[in-house]
């Protein structure tokens, strides 16, 4: 460990010294590193731009990670590789990765040297680890060789969220899957024969909710009408509810934590956990505790007694998702008579008919070895092509016009052929895409238009959608991204305050401690280093607004 | 070949009754003996017999928590799911050949290593003890063993499982002091009667120690059979993995079930017994060998341990 670390500060200062020498010389010219790549054009495409089919112009094979699916393993004879050479002469040598173990296999893999050039399914912040021993490329320095990466970005007004991949050198360092809008898909799912029963409205807002369970709690007394699930630890419990609640108030909570919460008031970030909209937060759950209306259990039982009293009818409100809704509750209650659940659009809160969310995905890092190599314009140029036109995530997702699928999303005529199944479409098809196709692989297809994500879903998530798709997007926090140093003792903090955090939560959530005690919390919190935890953010803050703002 | 019997065993049992009478707390002791044992017996067995039933058990009955010792409404989607697939037999077929062509190895160098070192006279001998009790406490790591194996371009070959693991030092402990237990005279005739050192090695102590042999070989080849981070982490081709890493994705893929919208029946029933079934599955060649070991398993691990 030791080692490791002498080793890795070592690099961290090799990499400084060698970015303080790569601005001098960008600054000296006025040059990106991207104008100079004369000698790296084999095989690239003189004019390569939007809507253009990317073909190299000699054979040409880039090696790749490649993340064996569990349900979909690794073949070689997929349609997808042959296919893909077929269109843009590129051969890709795989090294097969199983799931399970894919990001202990990349880290040996990068930290011995000995990475292959394309490092995909790689979720942000995991790239830091590698950026200090310089084994990975400053992917944002070549933008200028990916056209539709560059229209998409513009297109969808991507800058901010690129922000919070950036780091302290203003720079990223992996090429993330880019979405045109936040994609919605936990909520909470109800009964909706107890609502016609009782004669109730989905709810609205979360007071609605109060409402509904009011009035659920009143015709059956003996029961908890809510009872909720995700209470997985370190999270304080009821993880899903926090979080969505939490983003109707305003503040990061249950699974989405964040330490640094930005108040655009002041400018300036604030300690999520001692924010008024958290107390607003736990003040509304306790509210649902203390009139008995949401379950005390649903903060530390398993997912499986939850959806057990779910399935008895003991409750009548539950957390979900599209998948959960389909696969689970609507079975499990199957044996109530006249029993039909839905998965109701996220409750409205105080920041009104709005959603949160960073519209990047996990991607793609490339190794730094890569650059020296001939072929390198030609590598980003069909990286651009596969991952970010329009042609290439219609290929990566549906495959090939004709065989796997008719028409297109743009006007919704898409359709898969039908005897190509997937995720319950067409459920007799006798070919699956993929698992005798290799479309649709997690490797190759994520981000993408609205129109594309929705050419996915069966009608009753795609209403689901087009309600949450209504609501206005709001604008992330900007960039505060720290040092590897002050990451380090961030760290430390962070580690002490979540655990004292989601201890406390879960006290003034259940009422073991009232929230007449909020501001001796406040100041327990400053005595875990609150405080100086917040104002290395806003310095972080402040750093990069001015060198790269 | 000389056997002690060890005090409480049966031949000592059988001749303690004949002669003493059986007191009133030996009989208590006996039935709370023997119920105790029981109990250990159903606390060790259940589990296992509980996995069993859930590998044939249908979905429902899985979630809601009703299989206990039976299986409940019958189903083996799992099981086809799993043999249907070629790559489960192609990757079953490399770790029969990974465990064999490895336990043989191991066997061959464990034994030469352990009967050099139970020689006392030999100079030196401390040093080569030394040198494998060091790597018990000390290694190189992950990523330079990485490099290693990379650098020797073992990488995608049987070998890079093979070799680094060929010695375990803890087997070849046990060993070495079963082959010290052995009576120097037997070698010494051995001698006498003009055998080389392999000669005395081949005909004389192997077939003496049976015992320590079949222990290694068990201990090796359950080893070799459940190990998955050396082939995980040195081959970079599926069709080279042993079954236990296309099971641990297997379970990956079926626990982590994130990947979009809905699933089908089929995937739900696979999800919910898919790890019971690899377990049966992957103990079954275990099971069926272990209890003809088993005899040889219990001297042997008791013959080192105690002179060692």
């Amino acid at each position: 460990m030791n080692q490791i670390s002498r080793r890795g500060f070592l690099g961290t200062t090799t990499a400084a010294a060698g970015l303080a020498l790569a601005g001098c010389g960008g600054g000296s010219d006025g040059s990106k590193p991207a104008a100079k790549l004369t000698g790296n054009r084999t095989g690239a495409m003189d004019k390569y731009a939007v809507g253009d089919q990317f073909k190299a112009t000699v054979p040409l094979s880039f090696s790749i990670m490649h993340l064996s699916n569990a349900n979909y393993p690794y073949k070689a004879d997929w349609t997808f590789w042959s296919e893909l050479t077929k269109r843009t002469n590129v051969t890709l040598q795989p090294t097969v990765i199983p799931q399970s173990d894919y990001n202990q296999k990349r880290s040996v893999m990068v930290s011995a040297g000995n990475a292959p050039t394309l490092i995909p399914k790689t979720y942000h912040p995991d790239e830091e680890a590698y950026i200090a021993g310089g084994a990975i490329l400053p992917v944002s320095d070549y933008l200028e060789l990916m056209p539709n990466f560059q229209a998409k970005v513009a297109k969808w007004n991507l800058n901010g969220d690129l922000d919070q991949y950036r780091q302290s050198d203003g720079k990223f360092y992996v090429l993330p899957g880019l979405h045109e809008d936040v994609w919605k898909d936990y909520s909470l799912a109800i009964r909706t024969d107890i609502l016609k029963q009782l004669n109730l409205d989905v709810p609205q807002t979360w007071d609605d909710l109060t409402t509904v369970l009011r009035a659920m709690k009143k015709a059956y007394p003996d029961r908890y009408p809510f009872s909720d699930r995700w209470s997985t630890p370190p999270q304080p419990g009821a993880n899903n509810l926090l979080a969505v609640l939490g983003e109707a108030y305003g503040v990061w909570a249950g699974w989405n934590y964040q330490h640094a919460n930005w108040n655009a008031t002041t400018g300036k970030f604030e300690y999520t956990g001692a924010t008024d909209q958290y107390k607003q937060v736990l003040q509304y759950l306790n509210t649902l505790v203390s009139e008995k209306l949401l379950d005390p259990e649903s903060f530390t039982q398993s997912d499986d007694a939850a959806r057990q009293k779910f399935a008895d009818g003991k409750s009548f409100v539950i957390s979900a998702n599209a998948q959960e809704l389909v696969n689970h509750y609507r079975k499990d209650i199957a044996k109530i008579s006249g029993a039909t659940v839905v998965k109701i659009p996220v409750p409205i809160g105080p920041i009104g008919a709005a959603k949160t969310g960073i519209r990047l995905e996990n991607g793609l890092m490339i190794s730094s070895k890569a650059k020296s190599g001939k072929d390198f314009v030609a590598l980003m140029q069909f990286v651009d092509w596969l991952w970010y036109s329009d042609a290439g995530q219609m290929f990566a997702k549906w495959g090939i016009e004709g065989t796997t699928y008719t028409g297109s999303v743009d006007d919704g005529s898409f359709k898969l052929t039908p005897d190509v199944t997937w995720a319950g479409i067409n459920p007799s098809g006798t070919k699956n895409l993929q698992v005798d196709f290799g479309f649709s692989n997690g490797v190759f297809a994520y981000g993408g238009s609205t129109k594309l994500l929705d050419s996915q879903f069966p009608p009753e998530e795609l209403e689901f959608q087009k309600v949450m798709g209504a609501r206005k997007t709001l604008p992330l926090p900007p960039a505060a991204p720290l040092s590897s140093d002050d990451r380090e003792q961030a760290t430390l903090w962070q580690t002490a305050l979540k655990d004292y955090v989601n201890q406390q939560t879960l006290k003034f959530i259940l009422g073991q401690r009232p929230l007449s005690e909020w501001n001796a919390y406040v100041s327990e919190l400053k005595g875990k280093n609150s405080d100086q935890f917040i104002s290395l953010v806003n310095k972080a803050y402040q750093d990069f607004k001015k060198n790269h703002g | 070949m000389v056997t002690l019997n060890p005090p409480g065993s049966p031949q000592q049992a059988t001749r303690g009754r004949t002669r003493i009478q059986t007191t009133r707390g030996y009989r208590v002791f006996q039935v709370c003996n023997a119920l105790i044992l029981t109990a250990v017996v159903v606390v060790t067995l259940y589990p296992f017999v509980n996995i069993v039933a859930q590998s044939f058990s249908s979905e429902s009955a899985i979630t809601s928590g009703h299989v206990n010792v039976l299986p409940k409404g019958f189903n083996l989607t799992t099981y086809k799911k799993v043999m249907s697939d070629s790559a489960f037999w192609q990757n079953y077929r490399n770790t029969v050949v990974y465990t064999v062509v490895a336990t043989g190895i191991s066997m061959v160098l464990t034994t030469c290593y352990a009967y050099v070192l139970s020689k006392r006279h030999l100079k030196g001998r401390k040093v080569l003890i030394a040198i494998a009790m060091f790597t018990m406490f000390f290694n190189g790591g992950l990523i330079p063993n990485y490099v290693l194996v990379s650098d020797l371009g073992l990488r995608n070959t049987i070998w890079a499982i093979v070799l680094p693991n060929a010695v375990s030092v803890f087997n070849l402990l046990v060993m070495k002091a079963f082959f010290e237990s052995m009576p120097a005279e037997l070698e010494e005739a051995a001698a006498v009667d003009g055998l080389s050192t392999y000669g005395t090695l081949a005909r004389v102590v192997l077939p003496l120690s049976k015992a320590v042999l079949a222990t290694m070989v068990l201990f090796y080849a359950v080893s070799f059979w459940n190990s998955w981070f050396s082939a995980f982490l040195y081959m970079d081709r599926s069709d080279l993995f042993p079954v236990t890493v296309y099971l641990r994705n297997l379970i990956a893929g079926a626990s982590g079930g994130t990947d979009q919208s809905a699933a089908s029946d089929t995937a739900l029933q696979i999800a919910s017994n898919i790890q019971a079934v690899t377990i049966v599955l992957t103990v079954i060649p275990i099971l069926t060998i272990y209890p003809f070991i088993q005899r040889y398993f219990v001297k042997g691990v008791m013959l080192g341990a105690v002179k060692g």
